[in-house]
């Protein structure tokens, strides 16, 4: 149709319209439209300028939008008031992640102190360097409040079982309860017996650690014979 | 002499009277006798990693280890008797007085013997009562009374040792393993130990109120007393075991074995 094909080709093709009618129909309907094209003007075909068609539609959009109330002027960007450089950070970072560390070991220790002696420590010596500076400052308990917080809270362990030890007294043998008594009683000499000293020299380590052992004790026997 | 027939009648009565009292009161005690004393007895195959929980009320429990693969367990329950349901879960045998006499206010003495393979793991428990253990050679030996009672441990070679009692006396005869852990707690009392001499362990022996601790071989190297005597911190030989014993108002001892 155009003369694109060579000459084989065309051959081939020409031959197939011959037999194929739906094709030679195609192929009449495509040749009207080319020599209809051919016919018309040649102004009518030439497209519009393209700026001035972009620029025409732009005017209409411009004109169809309300325009917005001008925003103010974006902040210029504040100035930082401290820079670090990469080493600066990294030791910051590492300076954070080891003062929590620290903290971590000293709380858990604080909180395990009485099952966790060293045996190679003696009177005096159980608290580190670093846990007597960090309870100077404020930062860790004292041994004492350390202590004393944790006996109210074997006091109220005691105070709960003590409860049900004598809900159920009265039900056991006097044997028994003469042995309850008496045991209890042992414990009970003990942990006023450490008080006492404690009164005295609040810094002695060995006490402090033997009477929170004899409430244990004290806590244990209540809670085994709350069972009977 | 001859006696008139009367008063030989009234002896033959009296006779017969005393005789008819005393097998009277005879079967009366024997009667009481067989209601106070009940017996249990029951015996269980072991394998390896065989272990015996005993918890008990009142009453003394001796446990013993033998050559056998089978847990043997005796009891004579003492009236009130108690209800006693060992549980097998696979070879751990589970006594538990208590939880069987839950609610029961009165309960009279259970007194076990129990024998177990020596190899057997044992942890035996007690609220009032003697605890021996005799020839064990495992993992863990663990002995509590809550209260009163004393605790004997005679040619125990575990590696995992625990004694505690409120008051009484603690006696342990056994060797020390390396890499074992013992420890004993008494409130009131005595603590011996009966180690061989050499035995390599860490030590930290606390007498807060009597601050007699005697160490006799074991004294002097690498031991030392702090806290004005109340406490003993060292080694012996390398230390691979470690020692705690604490008595609050008692004695500490070690003897050599």
């Amino acid at each position: 149709m155009d003369s694109d094909l060579d000459e084989v080709a065309a051959a081939a093709v020409r031959q197939h319209l011959a037999v194929c009618e739906p094709c030679a129909k195609v192929c009449e309907e495509l040749a009207a439209i080319i020599d209809l094209c051919k016919s018309q003007a040649p102004n009518e075909l030439v497209p519009p300028n393209p700026d001035a068609l972009w620029c025409r539609i732009n005017n209409i959009i411009e004109s169809e939008i309300k325009p917005e109330p001008a925003l103010p002027p974006p902040p210029e960007p504040r100035r930082r008031l401290w820079r670090f450089t990469l080493p600066q950070l990294a030791s910051a970072v590492l300076c954070v992640a080891l003062v929590s560390s620290l903290l971590t070991v000293i709380g858990i220790r604080n909180y395990l102190r009485p099952e966790s002696d060293d045996v190679s420590s003696g009177a005096g010596e159980s608290q580190s360097l670093l846990e007597k500076l960090m309870s100077k400052v404020g930062l860790a308990d004292t041994p004492q409040k350390a202590r004393e917080r944790r006996l109210a809270q074997q006091q109220a362990a005691i105070e709960y079982w003590d409860r049900r030890v004598r809900e159920r007294k009265a039900q056991w043998n006097a044997v028994m309860q003469e042995k309850f008594d008496k045991n209890l009683n042992i414990i009970n000499e003990s942990v006023n017996d450490y008080q006492r000293i404690l009164q005295k020299n609040p810094d002695d380590e060995i006490t402090g650690e033997m009477l929170d052992s004899a409430m244990d004790e004290k806590m244990q026997l209540l809670r085994e014979f709350a069972e009977l | 002499m001859h006696l008139p027939d009367p008063f030989i009648a009234s002896r033959a009565v009296r006779k017969t009277t005393i005789l008819l009292l005393t097998s009277v009161v005879f079967f009366m005690l024997f009667a009481s006798a067989a209601y106070t004393q009940k017996r249990f007895s029951k015996t269980y195959p072991a394998g390896d990693g065989v272990r015996l929980d005993l918890l008990n009320r009142t009453g003394t429990v001796t446990v013993e280890g033998w050559n056998r693969p089978e847990i043997n367990i005796t009891a004579s329950l003492e009236a009130p008797a108690a209800m006693i349901q060992p549980q097998d879960l696979s070879g751990h045998i589970v006594v538990n007085v208590v939880k069987d006499n839950a609610g029961r206010g009165d309960v009279g003495n259970v007194n076990f013997y129990i024998r177990v393979p020596y190899y057997a793991m044992v942890d035996i428990e007690t609220r009032i009562g003697n605890l021996k253990v005799t020839s064990i050679r495992s993992a863990l030996v663990r002995a509590h009374v809550s209260a009163e009672g004393d605790i004997e441990l005679t040619n125990v070679m575990s590696t995992g040792v625990s004694a505690e009692n409120v008051s009484g006396d603690i006696f342990f005869d056994g060797e020390i393993q390396p890499g074992g852990y013992y420890r004993f707690t008494s409130m009131q009392g005595t603590i011996n130990l009966r180690i061989p001499f050499p035995s390599n362990f860490k030590l930290m022996a606390t007498a807060p109120s009597t601050r007699s601790i005697n160490l006799g071989y074991f004294s002097g190297g690498n031991m030392r007393a702090v806290g004005d005597g109340r406490r003993i911190v060292g080694q012996a030989g390398d230390g691979s075991a470690d020692i705690r014993i604490t008595n609050q108002r008692g004695t500490i001892a070690f003897i050599r074995r």
